[in-house]
């Protein structure tokens, strides 16, 4: 009965503790398999608009009706996070920004400023 | 390699962006001339390539991370590159017509 507390079993959720650099970098992850999953939806749309003048108001028709809508704002979330906290990793790498206070601090903003842009895509697709 | 295609990615995006500031809402003609500019073309082939190695890279990387059989991965990896592979040849097919 020696190990049987060597692996420790505290899975509740609501209490570990996850920082905010931690969010921006899983949604990384995230927001880069979600546009995986978007690649062959983007590409079928920009085929269709360049198929004559029906086919791009048909294109135009899609990304207004409301699942392409929700679907396209994902992305576009998927987009704007994925390069900015792309940025942001690359600048860390670099050596500016690595200390924890600017770290978290460019974290939040990174994870603010995704949402805000897929906020005003989402309007402009109105 | 990850890190030269996401300059690359990152460049054309915030062109991109700005493009779409400056013509929000292009007619049929206007989007046709942009993407068939041979300049615009190009570059837009160059993207899709930079977004096969980028994406090949991180989907390969996730998929190291959280799948652990071996077979499975080997599944997972080769449905992933199929994707990729028919991704990019039909967006390539579509930037050669629209130059045509």
């Amino acid at each position: 009965m020696a190990n049987q507390h060597a692996a420790p079993v505290f899975l509740n959720l609501l209490r570990i503790r996850f920082p905010v650099g931690a969010v921006t970098s899983i949604a990384h992850r995230i927001s880069g398999v979600l546009m995986f999953l978007g690649l062959p939806l983007l590409i079928y749309l920009l085929d269709l608009s360049l198929q004559g003048p029906a086919g791009f108001e048909r294109a135009v028709e899609y990304l207004q009706c409301t699942s392409l809508r929700v679907a396209s704002t994902v992305i576009a979330w998927s987009l704007f996070h994925h390069l900015f906290s792309g940025i942001r990793f690359l600048l860390i790498d670099t050596g500016s920004g690595v200390n924890l206070q600017q770290a978290r601090r460019s974290a939040w903003l990174v994870n603010i400023v995704g949402v805000a842009m897929a906020l005003i895509y989402l309007w402009w697709v109105l | 390699m990850q890190r030269f295609s996401a300059v690359y990615l990152g460049v054309f995006l915030l062109y991109l962006v700005t493009h779409f500031i400056r013509h929000p809402q292009p007619t049929y003609q206007q989007w046709h001339a942009w993407i068939s500019h041979p300049v615009m073309n190009i570059a837009s082939a160059t993207f899709i390539i930079a977004v096969l190695v980028h994406g090949w890279v991180g989907m390969r990387d996730v998929v190291l991370d959280y799948v652990h059989s071996l077979r499975l991965r080997l599944l997972v990896l080769a449905l992933i590159a199929l994707v990729f592979i028919a991704c990019g040849l039909w967006a390539l097919q579509v930037l050669l017509v629209a130059a045509r």
